[in-house]
Order: structure tokens, then sequence, then C-alpha cells
């Protein structure tokens, strides 16, 4: 038992800062951002930026909710985003409805698709399921592209009558981006939550211990299906125009794989700080076309190396703490306090 | 006591190898059960069946009078089958009380707040009370082993399965497994323990199986089951050809 003394004492205490101090941060933070954008104090540009990182933050959580935390690793997320942006446009523009009537049935269409797409994908592991579900997006994609009904590869365009305006859009990713997080991270500290890093390290130990593997699977999914397409609904009702090529695109996975390593896969935090550098990036890129992608690249690449964790895992685990934790101590916190306090 | 365990005649393997082969046997309630034989004669997919990670082609198992045969995975270990790893598995991710505290949680089905309390009694039971916020993927092996037992205890299980626990311990530490298996057995678990090495099976089962070709061999007493000679033919190959030819 000697060696157990010198074990525990070279770890250092993780310190968990999910108290209230960090709630009230939180909060100050998005309701700036809300005050910010209501008064119309931020430009529309700025707004623009903003609104991307929103969207590319609220893809982020989900594709890490589903590779980082659950060890599902798609690469076929887009199918939500074209799903969700063709609805918004046949509803708007074929049906004359309103946005909203279009973001709704974008929700149910991803509710529905995801449900059927897990009887066949969830019998697929690892590799298999990550390029099975980029197989349905490519194969969803080609469909479009010969379909009457949306136009073929022409393309559709959006049409409300008072066309939602930057603010708007805006408020709508923001809103959208901070429930995201909240459900992640109240979906991890469930009993659910736990299980689901138990399934990712080791699938089959973990139903012999009890999990049920394909319960929290299809729920975690169904959960990434609907923020995503409400998130591609919402990029889609900004830009106006919707194709199967830009709607489909792998790039949007491309771009959700490179927010989640830069930031710190399996962490809360790490898509908001990957999202915010992506955006950042592909803005300065933009004046170097056909390089974007090689230095995006190149940077993915020096992170894995360099930094295996992401930007928020290695800064966790240089400094002991766990922003958005889903740590369970075997202690309760008032406990551990007290011991804390005996000590000093 | 009745049995809480029985392979009926049980065919199972994995695809179109089929490992094992009309296998019955009974495991009585609160016993420490052995099980031994040479590599690939199904010991391990005799437990894959136990858990339901494969479904038999034929036959039957009762597990405390139920009909487990087809049932997943995750109900048996509902129903009270707890299972540990010949090559431990812990989540890596997790540290060793989370481990645990999965299997309270899933497994026994209780809150995370009731589930602290039965992770920390597994812990204590297995020696790992001290190293409980250690990462899992940092402990030694016999501390993983620990673990793995530590885990199928926070399962809160009637039947407990060892698989190979002592194997690649110093002699020292095979006592320690040895003391533990006691204890838990005292504390009225009914085990069942596949090992290869000798000594553990001699003095800590009361009954003794020994497979061969994923059928059982020789069933009873430890020790006239050690010495018996179709065991001693199975583990030196003698008549090797004999047994094939069968």
């Amino acid at each position: 038992m000697g060696d157990n003394k010198t074990l525990a004492s070279a770890h250092k205490p993780i310190k968990v800062l999910d108290g209230i101090p960090m709630l009230i941060v939180c909060i100050i933070v998005v309701a700036a951002l809300y005050i910010l954008g209501i008064t119309g104090i931020f430009s529309s540009n700025l707004m623009r930026y903003l609104m991307n990182i929103f969207l590319y933050i609220t893809l982020g959580e989900m594709w890490n909710l589903l590779s980082g935390f659950t060890g599902m690793t798609s690469l076929g997320n887009q199918t939500f985003i074209g799903l969700a942006g063709f609805s918004v446009a046949v509803m708007t523009s074929t049906y004359k409805m309103s946005i909203w009537v279009g973001i709704l049935v974008a929700v149910v269409i991803a509710l529905v698709v995801s449900l059927l797409l897990s009887f066949v994908l969830f019998r697929m592991r690892g590799m298999y399921f990550a390029i099975a579900t980029w197989v349905v997006a490519e194969a969803i994609c080609t469909w479009f592209l010969s379909w009457k009904f949306v136009n073929q590869g022409g393309g559709m365009s959006i049409r409300a009558k008072p066309y939602p305006r930057v603010p708007e859009i805006y408020l709508m990713a923001l809103t959208l981006c901070v429930i995201a997080m909240v459900v992640v991270y109240a979906l991890l500290r469930t009993k659910t939550g736990l299980g689901l890093t138990a399934m990712r390290d080791d699938a089959d130990a973990s139903s012999s211990v009890g999990v049920n593997i394909f319960k929290s699977k299809l729920l975690v999914y169904v959960i990434a299906a609907i923020f995503t397409a409400l998130a591609g609904a919402v990029f889609f009702v900004n830009k106006q125009t919707i194709y199967p090529s830009s709607g489909f695109d792998i790039s949007w996975t491309v771009s959700m794989v490179f927010i989640v390593i830069i930031g710190g896969i399996g962490t809360v935090s790490g898509p908001v700080v990957g999202a915010i550098i992506y955006v950042l990036l592909s803005e300065i890129l933009a004046k170097l076309p056909g390089w974007s992608n090689i230095i995006l690249g190149a940077i993915a690449i020096l992170v894995i190396i360099f930094l295996p964790d992401g930007i928020m895992g290695t800064l966790q685990k240089k400094l002991h703490f766990e922003l958005f934790s889903q740590k369970r101590f075997s202690a309760p916190k008032k406990d551990l306090k007290t011991k804390a306090q005996m000590q000093a | 006591m009745g049995n809480i365990l029985t392979f009926e005649n049980v065919d199972a393997g994995y695809g179109r190898v089929q490992i094992l082969h009309d296998l019955s046997f009974s495991v009585e309630e609160g016993e420490v059960y052995g099980v031994i034989g040479p590599n690939g004669c199904g010991k391990t997919t005799m437990f894959n069946a136990l858990i339901g990670l494969i479904i038999p082609t034929k036959g039957k198992i009762t597990f405390n009078g139920q009909d487990v045969t087809k049932v997943k995975p995750a109900a048996r270990c509902h129903m009270g089958i707890g299972r540990t790893y010949q090559v431990p598995r812990p989540f890596e991710g997790m540290s060793v009380f989370e481990n645990v505290l999965v299997a309270a949680v899933h497994g026994a089905g209780h809150s995370e707040h009731e589930g602290r309390g039965v992770a920390l009694e597994s812990l204590k039971l297995t020696d790992l009370y001290e190293k409980r916020e250690i990462p899992a993927g940092e402990l030694t092996l016999l501390d993983r082993k620990r673990l793995e037992i530590a885990r199928a205890l926070g399962t809160q299980p009637k039947l407990l399965l060892l698989d190979e626990v002592a194997a690649g311990l110093t002699e020292a530490e095979v006592q320690d497994v040895m003391k533990m298996v006691a204890d838990l057995k005292a504390a009225g678990y009914s085990i069942i323990w596949i090992e290869h090495v000798i000594q553990t099976m001699v003095e800590s089962t009361d009954h003794l199986m020994c497979m061969a070709e994923g059928h059982q061999l020789l069933i009873g007493e430890p020790r006239p089951v050690m010495e018996s000679k179709e065991v001693e033919a199975v583990y030196l190959g003698v008549e090797e050809e004999d047994i094939e030819d069968e």
C-alpha cells in the first residue's frame, strides 16, 4: 500500500469551475451578446461573424457529442444540414409558408430521418459507422440533384415576406447556440451521460455493466440531428439560397472536425474556442483562395501532433481544472471543501 | 441450496465457427465454481454466451430460475450477472470511482446519489478505495484486475464471473486475489472462476469443471478432477488424436 500514496499525490486534484460564479459569468456573457445585438451597437458585419460563430459552435457541439462523448464518429452530419435547408426553402418558396413553419418542418424531418437511419447505422461501429453516415449524405445529395420537387440541381431560394433581418437571424443563432450548449451539458450530467463516456471507452464492457447502448446512442443521435438541422436551417435563412452541393457538402463535416479537434475533443468548452478560431481563420484565408484548405489542414495536423487534446483539453490538463465538467467525484462537494479547509 | 445457473446442451460460437458443443453444467447458489481447460477450449466463449454477447444456436441457459438464453447483455446485468474481462477493459477516460459508478447506476439501477455508496463499498471490498480518484488508464495490472471485479460488484450481481483474474500476477498478488475471492464468497456471492493458475483452482473452488473442445470433460470436487487422467491428457496433449477422433 506504500506506493498508493505516491501515486495519489502525483495527481493534483482537478478543480471543477462549474460553480455559481461560472454560471454568473456565463449569464453575463450571454446577456451582453443579446443586449448588444438588440440595441444595434454591433455592426451588421460583426453580427454576421458572430452569427457564423454561434452556428459553428452548435454544429461543433453536436459533432463532439457524437464523436467526443459517445464514440460515434460521424462523417454525415451534413445530411441534416441539407435536409433542413431544403425544408425551409420548400416550405417558404413552394408552399409560401413562414420561415418558422420551415424550421419546424426541418426539425420534424431531422427527427424522422435520424430515427429511420438509426436502425441501419447502429449496426455498424467505428469506421464503418463513419463511412456509412457519409454514404447516406452523398446518396441523399445525388437524389436531390435529380428530384424535380427540389428543382434538381438548380438550387432553391428561401422567400419570406418580411424577410428576417441580420439582427433577427443573429438572435436566432445566439439562442440556438445557448440552448445547444445547455442541452449538451445537461445531458452529460444525467445518468445517461455518465453511461455515454463508458460506452465511448469500451462499448462491450459498458453493456456488460448495464449501459443500454442502443437507447443511449439513439438519444444522442436524435439530439445531434435536430440541433444540426436547426443550425443548418438558420444558416440557409441567412444565405437565402441552397443547392444540393452546398447543403450536403462534406466540407461541413470537415469544418466540424476541425473545430472540435482544435478546440478539444470531449470537452464542452472546446467547440466554442474551435469555432471562434475557425470563423476568424476562414475570414482571413478567404483572401487566399485555393490556399485556405491547405492552411486549415496544416493547422489541424500540427494541433493533432503537438496538442492532441486540443486547446481547451491541453489547458485543462496542464492547469488541472475543468470547465463544464462531466466529472463525478466520490465525495459530495461539501465534503471536499471541508477536507480542503482542514488541510489549510 | 438450489442452482443459480444451468447450461443445458448449449451450442454457441462466432458466425459459422462453433466453439461450444453440447455444453451442460450447473452452479449452486453461494459456491465458487472453477473452470479450467486448455487454451481455445471455449471458457471465455462460455462467459460470452452467459452474459449475452453471443446467443446460443442450441440449448438453454437458466439463471436464477429464468430462461435467459436470448436476453440482451444489459438486461442480464440487471438480473444479476456481473462479469470481469480476461484482459482488463477499464473505461480509461474515467476515474476509478466513475468506472464503478457507471456499474452501480446502470447495472444496479441506482440514482447517482445512491450509486455513490454502492461504488465506494465495491472499491473497499477490492482494496481500491485509496485510488478512487485516479484515472483508470493509469492503474497497474493488479489494480486493473481489481477494478474489473469492483465494477462487476458495482452492478450488485448475484453471480460473479471472474475471467483469469490471477493470470500474469506474482505469487503474492495471487494470494491477494484468493483472499478477495474468499471474502466475496463469504459476502454471499456465487462465483464462476476461469483460471489457469492451478493452485487457485484447487484451493479456492467448491466444484471444478474441466472443459475440452467446447464440452464439459469432467466435473467434480476440485482435487479429484485435477488429478484425473482425462484432465492430464488434455493438458499434456497425450492421446490428442483419440480426442480429436471423438
